[in-house]
């Protein structure tokens, strides 16, 4: 589903020019949970960036369910993302001045699906997160725990390929962030490709593939559970 | 506020303008409202002025009879001193050359002591005694004997008829008083020398009268003991003429702005009022801006705040921050304004047609007031936002955890709905002035004032043989002759008149009174609707005919203009019947009713030649008028003008009214949108991780803009909502002006709405494109 092929990518200040990927290969199957990790200034970020189609890299190549998509401009990879990848972020952000309902119907409402068809579509997906009672609330009336059940449901109601989790337990407590990781083991279960960002060791055992990165490279890779995807295609 | 550059320039700039603009408004609502205050005793001054009553109509006028002041200033102790003044065009010869100098009075002796006038030469008592004394300004002077002094002197006038002396030198008058002169005549050279019957005439209105009242006299008392003892002394003669006359005073500091008699008075209160509001609106607008901006930034420095706090700072070390902080800045913006003020004042000066003050600094009152509206100005916006801060629990703020109040939000988004409300107000009395000018000029006059050369030529001797001379040229197609055109040109005068109405009776009427010869009426298309044209080959129509205008026809209660043919008349001793009936025309601005108005034929009192000129080759023709005229007269200043320019010229005052408005409507709307970028950026910043969201969930560029800008353009659309009605009910009041007047269309409002909310969006829409194609990681990176 997804190939990386030495990709790069820097920040430029006026003095200095850092790296962040430094000629950095990997591939992702389809169905695969993949958890990436290393110390902070690695690249983990800006490689989520560019993987969630954030970001444009500075070179290298970059397939995504068989298209290149390195260099597409901002309108056809906004395309691309809405359809495709669901984001879940260790700061929630959640819109404060929408309820949980209207967060969670926002994506739908960006990839024009009609009213009717986005409210069930929404119920299920809450009722799914068990979040349905708070449907009505605001997110700074939710605990942690809650909040990122709200941003999982918002990153998954458009049954995305992907979904790319920046440090999703980050914030919250060990007890809600085991909820946090079941939620999303059970996403993948169902056929979703997770790419998740973690410091956390616990959080990292529920992936199939850990990929250790330093100064903008891979250093390892382990193979905690041997995924064979049913499909070949990258 | 260095840090924040381009918010600070923004927040200064707009109130520095808005200062600015209401400054020199002041200075012209001040200039306008102090006309004829410069009279050391103007509380004591006053105009008598004359209402008269005919049976079928009444007249008030500015102006009394010659004989009425001799009669009752003996008479009433309350009355200490008077004066008549004549405005008159004095032609006055200097060498070969002849002027006709339009700034002339000729006054009573009291003149100088009555109004306080200071002669840097002369003696103040008797300069204008004699008849033939002649008093001139340091302009006069300066014109006629340069650097000599004129004093004793002679200089011949009228003409070449009589020779004045120079009997004191004056100092220029004050630009803001309506007694206006450079040449200042004995009124005695008319009273004693040109026709010594005037002292004692009865019912012939020319002077305006002055009189000096003791102190404490109450007036309304002394108007009926006066016209009491008129009607004594004159009511057998009012019963005769059927003219019954009441006089009544009018203090000389209400005249130009109140006086609502035909001919005084040339200030409108109602445009003076309107201007006050306008800067007191530009002035709000800025200020308005300048709190909105200061209390939305105020809410970032929430953080600042905590931190000072945590750190020991007192909430009055605060509160005295930020009043301090934001007095430095309106003091900024004040010395700025004055800058602008400065700059912009002849640009202002020619707007306003007048010279409304010399300098920014000739009258200090209005500099400290302005100076004390800053210090105001800045109170206001830095105490609010300072009170809502220093009194933050620091440890909430320093969680983040405060966020914009909604009574803070609220009271931004009212003060953005009255900046607009006033922005489309002005917007909707611009267009509505502009399309009233526009139908005045371009509305069917009833006669045609294009192509009409007059020459003024003030009735000379050798009038005919230029006129003869003229004709043979072809692009001139006809040459007429008329005391006066539409507009007021040359001798304009109305005359009382008897006439025999539709019962058989005589009547009596004043109108408007036009000499012509027989080519006028056709010259400018004048429409006979019943009867003749006067006829050279009638003889008797230089003496016994009358053409009368509808109105006459009315008054007189004829039921159709044909009915009135044959009618007998009475005016100035000329006897005879009316032979023809004109349609009614515009004689003078569409502000005023058409008047009842009558033609005679006398080829030797006409004062203008009128010229039907062809429209090619106009400046040969031109030249040829002038070579001729020189040719001729060459004793006479060549003088002339286009009777459609001289028409248009009545509505100046109005002209001048729609420019001052359309510039400060445009400023209006500017500081408006300074206002709206400042909160709009402001706004976009706040919001900045919601779009950031927004767009990783897959909102386009598009959509983000609109999200944004909808709200603004709410604001606005609420505020044309409110500016509608205020609009339109300002903008009527002001309509009944003018006697013929537009209705007020509804696409003037369509128009101002689209306009103010086009405006606001281009505003609003460039803050929030710059915001929409952010990229999304980074405002989500600086949370």
């Amino acid at each position: 589903m997804i190939k990386i092929t030495d990709l790069e990518k820097y920040y430029a200040t006026e003095e200095v020019r850092t790296i962040a990927l430094n000629k950095l290969s990997f591939q992702v199957q389809k169905g695969e949970f993949v958890a990436v990790m290393g110390p902070s200034g690695c690249g983990k970020s800006t490689l989520l960036n560019i993987l969630g189609l954030l970001d444009d890299p500075d070179g290298g190549s970059f397939i995504f369910n068989g298209i290149e998509v390195a260099g597409f401009n901002e309108r056809k990879r906004a395309d691309l993302r809405k359809h495709n990848i669901g984001f879940v972020f260790q700061s929630f952000n959640l819109i404060d001045e929408l309820t949980v309902f209207e967060n969670v119907e926002l994506p739908l409402i960006y990839t024009g699906v009609k009213p009717a068809e986005r409210k069930a579509r929404v119920d299920e997906v809450l009722e799914k997160m068990q979040i349905m009672h708070r449907r009505k609330h605001f997110p700074q009336q939710l605990s942690g725990g809650q909040q990122q059940r709200v941003a999982v449901a918002r990153a998954v109601v458009n049954n995305p390929k992907l979904i790319l989790a920046d440090e999703p337990t980050g914030n919250l407590d060990s007890s809600n962030g085991n909820e946090v990781m079941d939620l999303l083991t059970e996403l993948n279960e169902a056929g979703t490709t997770i790419i998740m960002v973690t410091h956390s060791e616990h959080d990292a055992k529920y992936s199939h593939r850990i990929i250790r990165m330093l100064d903008g490279q891979k250093v390892t890779e382990n193979v905690l559970t041997e995924y064979k995807s049913n499909t070949l295609e990258v | 506020m260095w840090r924040h550059r381009g918010f600070s320039a923004l927040n200064i700039s707009g109130l520095a303008v808005g200062m600015a603009a209401a400054f020199l408004i002041l200075l012209y609502v001040g200039f306008e409202l102090s006309y004829d205050t410069m009279f050391p005793k103007k509380d004591r001054i006053h105009m008598l002025v004359s209402d008269l009553k005919t049976p079928s109509d009444s007249y008030q006028i500015p102006v009394v009879d010659w004989s009425v002041l001799g009669k009752i200033t003996p008479r009433f102790p309350e009355i200490q001193s008077s004066t008549r003044i004549v405005d008159m065009n004095l032609s006055i010869q200097k060498g070969t050359e002849n002027f006709v100098e339009k700034r002339s009075l000729a006054a009573d002796s009291t003149f100088f002591k009555i109004f306080d006038l200071k002669l840097l030469e002369g003696d103040p008592d008797e300069a204008l005694r004699a008849p033939l004394s002649l008093v001139l300004s340091q302009t006069g002077a300066q014109k006629y004997f340069g650097s000599e002094n004129p004093m004793g002197k002679s200089l011949k006038i009228m003409n070449g008829k009589y020779t004045a002396q120079i009997t004191g030198i004056m100092q220029d008058l004050p630009k803001n008083t309506q007694i206006q002169a450079d040449y200042l005549l004995s009124l005695s050279t008319y009273t004693k020398v040109i026709d010594p019957t005037l002292d004692e005439s009865w019912g012939n209105y020319e002077p305006r009268g002055y009189v000096l009242l003791s102190e404490n006299v109450n007036t309304k008392n002394l108007v009926s003991k006066i016209n009491t003892f008129l009607e004594e002394e004159d009511g057998e003669k009012m019963k005769a003429a059927n003219l019954f006359i009441k006089q009544d005073l009018e203090l000389i500091t209400d005249v130009y702005l109140y006086s609502t008699r035909i001919g005084s008075g040339s200030a409108n209160i109602n445009n003076i009022y309107i201007f006050g509001v306008v800067a007191l609106f530009i002035l709000l607008i800025a200020s308005i801006n300048f709190i909105n901006l200061t209390t939305a930034r105020s809410v970032e420095r929430a953080k600042e705040v905590g931190i000072r706090k945590v750190v020991g700072a007192q909430k009055n070390q605060l509160m005295l921050q930020f009043v301090g902080e934001s007095l430095i800045v309106t003091i900024l913006a004040y010395i700025l304004g004055i800058a602008i003020a400065t700059l912009a004042l002849p640009y202002f000066n020619t707007l306003a047609g007048q010279e409304v003050a010399s300098g920014v600094f000739a009258n200090w009152s209005y500099v400290g007031l302005f100076f004390a509206i800053a210090l105001a100005i800045g109170l206001a916006a830095g105490t609010y936002p300072a009170l809502v801060l220093s009194s933050f629990r620091p440890v909430s703020v320093l969680k983040g955890k405060f966020s914009t109040t909604r009574s803070g939000t609220f009271l931004r988004k009212a003060l953005v709905v009255s900046q607009f409300t006033v922005s489309i107000i002005l917007i909707i009395g611009t267009l509505i002035i502009y399309n009233q000018m526009h139908f005045m000029q371009s509305q069917d006059l009833g006669f045609a004032k294009d192509r009409l050369l007059i020459l003024d030529i003030d009735n000379h001797p050798k009038q005919q043989l230029l006129a003869d001379y003229l004709k043979k040229n072809p692009n001139i197609i006809s040459v007429g002759k008329g005391s006066t055109v539409p507009g007021g040109g040359g001798n304009k005068s109305s005359a009382l008149s008897i006439m025999q109405n539709s019962q058989g009776q005589d009547q009596t009427l004043t109108v408007d009174r036009y000499i012509i010869d027989d080519k006028y009426l056709d010259q400018l298309d004048i429409k006979l609707i019943a009867g003749r044209n006067f006829s050279r080959d009638l003889a008797s129509d230089s003496t016994q005919a009358l053409i009368i205008n509808e109105k006459v026809v009315d008054l007189l209660g004829y039921s159709n203009p044909d009915a009135a043919i044959g009618a007998s008349f009475d005016q100035w001793g000329r006897e005879g019947q009316i032979v023809g009936v004109v349609a009614d025309f515009h004689s003078e601005s569409l502000q005023k009713e058409i008047q009842p108005l009558s033609f005679v034929f006398d080829t030797k009192q006409t004062k203008l030649l009128t010229l039907k000129v062809a429209a090619a080759d106009l400046p040969e023709t031109l030249a040829f008028v002038e070579e001729s005229w020189k040719q001729f007269l060459p004793d006479t200043h060549f003088d002339y003008y286009f009777l459609d320019e001289f028409f248009d010229r009545q509505y100046r005052a109005e002209q001048r009214f729609s420019n001052l408005f359309l510039n400060f409507a445009v400023l209006a709307i500017f500081i408006s949108c300074m206002g709206l970028l400042g909160l709009a950026s402001y706004s976009t910043k706040q919001r900045r991780r919601e779009i950031g969201i927004r767009k990783i969930v897959g909102a386009s560029i598009l959509g983000i803009v609109n999200l944004l800008s909808k709200e603004f353009i709410k604001l606005v659309g609420i505020a044309f909502l409110i500016a509608v009605p205020i609009a339109w009910f300002s903008m009527h009041k002001w309509l009944q002006d003018f006697a013929y007047r537009i209705e007020i269309p509804w696409w003037i409002f369509a128009v101002a709405g689209m306009l103010a909310i086009g405006v606001a969006m281009l505003t609003v829409s460039f803050q929030a494109i710059k915001a929409a194609i952010a990229n999304p990681v980074k405002s989500l990176r600086t949370e």
